[in-house]
C-alpha cells in the first residue's frame, strides 16, 4: 500500500512528539520552583558531588606530589612567552610579594595533592573548598556573582550532556551528564608549582563526572581544558581523580606555600 | 499528560533525561543496550600527562602514585628491563589499562546484529601493538576461571547515564606501568569509565590486583577526536636473537637489594629515597607527612623483603570449579581440557578412539567418563599420564576399564603374545591402553597401584610418539623436572601441550626431589616447552599450553612461570654461595615477591616446602659435582 503526501505529512506530525516531547516534559517538570517552573541546578542535578573528596595523585606524580625543580616543564606545550616567564620564577620573590598561592589558582588547585568539600550553597550555586592553601571557589548556575580577578576567577556552571544540535529527528540529547564549569578572569597563577605560569586571559573548561565503582569507591573525575594563547601553544587538558571520603578525618587546611 | 510521559519514556529511553540525587549505580547489563552517546570515530591520546612513562618509559624505582604492596614493589625492583631482550618477551604486548596510554591513535566502532541492529560490542583498536579490545555489549556472562587469559582479558560493557562502563577480567600477567616493572597480575580486574564531552574522550581506568596492589588504582586517559583517519594501524613484530649464546636459563633480574639503579630517581630530583616506594600513601596528600616520619633505615629496608614477616599466600582466584562437576573447555579443534576433578584432562577425538592424557584424581571418574562420551561415541582407545601422582592418575582405572583399544585384537602381536606371556595385551576390547614414561609405571608399581591403574605402554628416553585421529601426538620425556618420570604431550596439528605438573598456573612447581625432582630438570623442561610455542600475535595466542592445574595458557604464562622458577634458584644459589643454610635461605624470604601469587602456608606444598626442595637439589647437583 502506498500512502499519500497528505497522509505521511499526518504520520509524521503524529510521530515528532515522540522524538521531541519527552525531553520538554522533563525539562518542564516541576523542581523546587514550583509547579510550571523550571527545576532548580540543584534539583535537576543528574548525580551528588557533594561531600569531601580526597585527590588521588596516580599520575604526573613528581610534578604533583613535591615541586619539581625550576626548568622542568616537561609534557606542557609552553609557548616562548610562556617558558621565558616559567624560567624566571623565583619562589622567594612570591613570598617577599605575599603571592605564595600563585600555584593555588583555579587552574592548578585541583593538581595538588588536597581534599576538597562540595556543598550547594543555594539552590543555583556550588561551593568548592580545597584544604590545601584553603582555597573557595564558587560555581554559579547563570550569572556569577563577583568580578573575578582573584585566584580562583568567575566560575559559571551548568549541567552537560551530549545533545544534538537541533531536536526532532532521533537522538537528542543523552540522559546523565556532566557538571561543566567555565571559569575567567583569574589572577595569574602557576600549572606547576615551579613558576609555569598562565595568564589573565586564560579560560578553564572543565568537566566534574561521578563514578560509583561496583563494590568500592565513589569516584569524581574532573576532565580539565585550559586555554591560554599567552603561555601555551595548545589547550592543556589533563584529568584528576578524586576517592569520596566520609569527611570525618583528613580535613587539614594550610596556608599555601610558594615551595 | 503523566501516562503519556511514561509511554513515550517506556518506549525511547534515550530521551529521558534522569533526575535524581543519587548517584549512577550499574544495572543488570541490557543486552543490544542502544548507546546513549556515541564513542565510534579516531581518538588520539592527549600526552599532558605521564609523558615519560608513555614515551620513553618510566624510570626505574619510580614507583610514586602507585599502591603497591611488598609484593609489587619487590617484583618491580627485581625486574632488569633487559629482560625484553629474550625472545619471548619481545613482541608481548600491553595489557588492557597501559594500552589505553599508549602513544597510539585510537580506532572506536560499533557491531551491530545485521537484522535487528541490536549492539553486539564496541571494537577500540589501537596502533600500539596492533591492540584490539572488544567490549561485548551483548550481555553475555564472562568465561569460567579457568578459560584463557589474554593481554586485553575479556571485557563487557554497559551504558550508565551517558558513561559507557566496562568491565574486564582474564588479562594476563604484565606491566601495570610501562618500562619499570611495577607490575599487574593475572588476577586484575579493570573497570572503566568512557565519557564524552564533546570533542574530548576520556576513559577513567580503576585496576584492582589482590596480588601486588593493596588497594585499587585510578588513572584516567583524554582523547581527541580525529576528524580523518590517522592511518598507520599495524605494529609489526617478530622476535629474533637480541644476545647471542645467552644459556637458556639465563633471565635478568636483580638480587634483593641489589638493584643499581634503584636509588637514581630520588637522587635525580632531589627526592626522599622512601618516597615513591612507600605504596598505597604516595598517592595521597599525607605523603609529605609520612615521608617526615621515615628515617635511613627504614628507607634502606624497602629495597628487600622484610624480615622475621611471615610469607604471604597466594591471592589468587582458584581456578578448580569445586562444584562437583566436570567442565568441559574447547581447546582447539578436536582436543578440550576437562576441568574439575584434580588435574587437567585432555581429551582428543576423532574417527578413532579417543586419546586422553592424565586421569584427574578419580573422584569424579564416572562424569568423566560421560564428558568423554558426550565429545564423541567412540571409546577411550588411549591414556597417557604426565606423571605419576595421584591427582594426574587416579582416573586411570575407571577410565582404563571404560575404554577399549581395537587396535590389538587380530593383530599379530596380540594373537603371538597373550597375557600369560606378556602380561599386558590381555583383554584389549575391555581396557584402554595407557602409556607413560617406564618410571610412572615403576613408581606407581611400587606405591601399590592396582594393575589394571598402572601404565603399561612405556618409553625410556626421548620421546614415544603416535598418529592417531588425523594428529601427531608425542610424549617428551623430562628428566628430572618435577619427577623422575615426566612427560610433556604434544598435539602437533592442534598445536597443544599437555604440560602436567611441569607448569601450573595456581601454585609453586611441586618439585619432588625424593622422586627424582630437580630444579634445574623443571627450567628446562619449560624450556622444551618454550623451545615448541609459537605465538599467533604479539606474545600471545598460537600454542595452547594445558597446565596440570590452573587455567588454559599460552606461552606467556609459561615464560612467566619459567622466570620465576630461575629467578628463585639464582636466589637460592647465592645463598649457597654465600654459606647460608636451609633456615637462613628460608628466612631470606627468597619467593617474597611471588609468594601473594603462588605461595602457601598450609596445605599439600607450601612456599617453605618449594623453598626446600630448590635448595636441596641445588646442593644435590654441587655434591655431584
Amino acid at each position: 500500500m502506498r500512502l499519500g503526501l497528505i497522509t505521511k505529512a499526518a504520520l509524521l506530525l503524529a510521530v515528532l512528539p515522540a522524538f521531541g516531547f519527552n525531553v520538554l516534559v522533563h525539562a518542564q517538570r516541576g523542581g523546587r520552583g514550583g509547579p510550571g517552573a523550571a527545576p532548580t541546578p540543584r534539583a535537576s542535578a543528574p548525580f551528588d558531588l557533594a561531600g569531601q573528596w580526597v585527590s588521588l595523585i596516580t599520575e604526573d606524580w613528581r610534578h604533583r606530589q613535591f615541586t619539581p625543580p625550576k626548568g622542568d616543564y616537561a609534557a606542557l606545550p609552553l609557548s616562548p612567552g610562556g617558558r621565558k616567564l616559567a624560567d624566571s620564577w623565583d619562589p622567594a620573590r612570591d613570598e617577599a610579594a605575599g603571592e605564595q598561592c600563585r600555584a593555588y589558582g583555579a587552574a592548578g588547585l585541583l593538581r595538588l595533592p588536597t581534599r576538597i568539600r562540595i556543598a550547594w550553597q543555594d539552590d543555583t550555586t556550588l561551593k568548592l573548598e580545597a584544604d590545601a592553601g584553603t582555597q573557595t571557589r564558587m560555581f554559579y548556575f547563570g550569572a556569577p556573582q563577583g568580578s573575578g580577578g582573584d585566584w580562583q576567577g568567575l566560575s559559571s556552571a551548568t549541567w552537560h550532556a551530549p545533545r544534538a544540535p537541533f531536536p526532532g529527528r532521533g537522538g537528542g540529547a543523552a540522559s546523565g551528564g556532566s557538571l561543566k564549569v567555565v571559569t575567567t578572569r583569574m589572577k595569574p597563577g602557576y600549572l606547576r608549582k615551579n613558576g609555569v605560569p598562565y595568564g589573565a586571559n586564560a579560560v578553564l573548561t572543565e568537566y566534574f563526572d561521578r563514578f560509583d565503582v561496583p563494590g568500592g569507591d565513589s569516584l569524581l573525575v574532573i576532565t580539565s581544558e585550559l586555554v591560554d594563547t599567552e603561555n601555551l601553544l595548545t589547550p592543556y587538558w589533563t584529568s584528576q581523580q578524586f576517592k569520596r571520603e566520609d569527611g570525618k578525618t583528613g580535613w587539614n587546611p594550610t596556608p599555601c606555600a610558594a615551595r | 499528560m503523566k501516562s503519556v510521559q511514561a509511554s513515550i519514556c517506556a518506549g525511547l529511553t534515550l530521551l529521558c533525561v534522569t533526575v535524581s540525587g543519587q548517584a549512577p549505580q550499574i544495572p543488570t547489563a541490557i543486552p543490544g543496550q542502544a548507546p546513549p552517546v556515541d564513542l565510534s570515530g579516531y581518538w588520539s591520546p592527549v600526552l599532558h600527562e605521564d609523558l615519560m612513562e608513555r614515551g620513553a618509559g618510566s624510570e626505574l624505582a619510580d614507583y610514586g602514585g602507585f599502591p603497591l604492596n611488598e609484593a609489587g614493589r619487590l617484583w618491580a625492583l627485581s625486574y632488569d628491563p633487559s629482560r625484553v631482550t629474550l625472545r619471548h618477551h619481545q613482541c608481548e604486548a600491553y595489557l588492557a589499562p597501559y594500552q589505553m596510554r599508549a602513544l597510539g591513535n585510537f580506532r572506536i566502532w560499533e557491531e551491530r546484529e545485521e537484522h535487528t541492529q541490536r549492539l553486539v560490542a564496541i571494537h577500540v583498536w589501537a596502533q600500539t601493538t596492533e591492540g584490539h579490545r572488544v567490549i561485548w555489549m551483548d550481555g553475555r556472562p564472562h568465561p569460567p576461571a579457568w578459560a584463557p587469559h589474554t593481554f586485553r582479558g575479556f571485557s563487557t560493557g554497559q551504558f550508565v547515564g551517558s558513561a559507557l562502563v566496562v568491565r574486564t577480567t582474564h588479562m594476563k600477567n604484565g606491566a601495570l606501568r610501562r618500562g619499570n616493572g611495577v607490575p599487574q597480575s593475572d588476577q586484575a580486574t579493570l573497570i572503566e569509565y568512557f565519557v564524552r564531552h564533546d570533542d574530548h574522550l576520556t576513559d577513567v581506568t580503576v585496576v584492582t590486583d589482590p596480588v601486588f596492589l593493596s588497594e585499587p588504582i585510578v588513572r584516567s586517559n583524554d582523547f581527541y577526536r580525529q576528524p580523518v583517519d590517522p592511518g598507520a594501524w599495524l605494529y609489526a613484530c617478530d622476535d629474533g636473537e637480541q644476545i647471542l649464546d645467552r644459556a637458556k636459563d639465563d633471565v635478568p633480574h636483580y638480587p634483593f637489594g641489589k638493584q643499581p639503579f634503584a636509588r637514581e630517581f630520588a637522587a635525580r630530583y632531589k627526592l626522599p629515597l622512601a618516597s615513591s616506594l612507600l605504596g598505597g600513601v604516595t598517592m595521597y596528600p599525607e605523603l609529605a607527612a609520612r615521608l617526615r616520619t621515615v628515617n635511613d633505615a627504614e628507607a634502606n629496608a624497602l629495597f628487600a623483603p622484610a624480615r622475621g614477616r611471615a610469607a604471604e599466600t597466594s591471592t589468587g582466584v582458584d581456578p578448580e570449579p569445586h562444584d562437583g562437576n566436570i567442565h568441559i573447555w574447547p581447546v582447539r579443534e578436536n582436543v578440550y581440557m576437562l576441568v574439575g576433578d584434580g588435574g587437567n584432562i585432555v581429551v582428543q577425538t576423532g574417527d578413532q578412539g579417543a586419546f586422553v592424557v592424565d586421569t584427574g584424581a578419580g573422584t569424579l571418574s564416572g562424569k568423566v567418563i560421560a564428558a568423554i562420551r558426550s565429545l564423541t561415541n567412540q571409546p577411550i582407545q588411549f591414556i597417557a599420564n604426565t606423571n605419576f601422582r595421584p591427582e594426574h592418575t587416579g582416573g586411570n582405572a575407571a577410565l582404563g576399564a571404560a575404554g577399549q583399544d581395537p587396535s590389538l585384537p587380530g593383530s599379530f602381536f596380540f594373537v603371538q603374545s597373550p597375557r600369560a606371556v606378556t602380561g599386558f595385551f590381555d583383554d584389549p576390547l575391555k581396557h584402554a591402553t595407557m602409556m607413560a614414561h617406564a618410571n610412572v609405571q615403576v613408581r606407581m608399581q611400587a606405591a601399590g597401584a592396582p594393575a589394571d591403574a598402572v601404565p603399561a605402554d612405556t618409553y625410556l628416553e626421548d620421546r614415544r610418539r603416535k598418529f592417531h585421529n588425523g594428529d601427531a601426538i608425542e610424549l617428551f620425556f623430562q628428566p628430572n623436572a618435577v619427577t623422575d618420570g615426566d612427560s610433556l604431550v604434544y598435539f602437533r596439528r592442534a598445536d597443544v601441550i599437555v604440560a602436567g605438573d611441569i607448569f601450573t598456573t595456581t601454585q609453586y612447581p611441586v618439585i619432588d626431589v625424593k622422586t627424582g625432582g630437580s630444579v634445574q630438570g623443571l627450567i628446562a623442561a619449560l624450556n622444551n616447552i618454550l623451545d615448541r610455542t609459537v605465538y599467533r600475535h604479539q606474545g600471545e595466542g598460537g600454542t595452547y599450553i594445558v597446565p596440570g592445574h590452573g587455567y588454559l595458557a599460552d606461552e606467556h604464562e609459561v615464560v612467566e612461570y619459567r622466570d620465576m622458577v630461575v629467578i628463585v634458584r639464582d636466589r637460592v644459589k647465592a645463598l649457597i654461595g654465600a654459606g647460608a643454610s636451609l633456615q637462613q635461605v628460608k628466612a631470606a624470604r627468597v619467593t617474597a615477591d611471588y609468594d601473594t601469587q603462588f605461595g602457601a602456608n598450609t596445605g599439600a606444598w607450601t612456599t617453605d616446602m618449594f623453598v626446600e626442595a630448590v635448595y636441596t637439589s641445588l646442593r644435590t647437583a654441587t655434591a655431584k659435582r
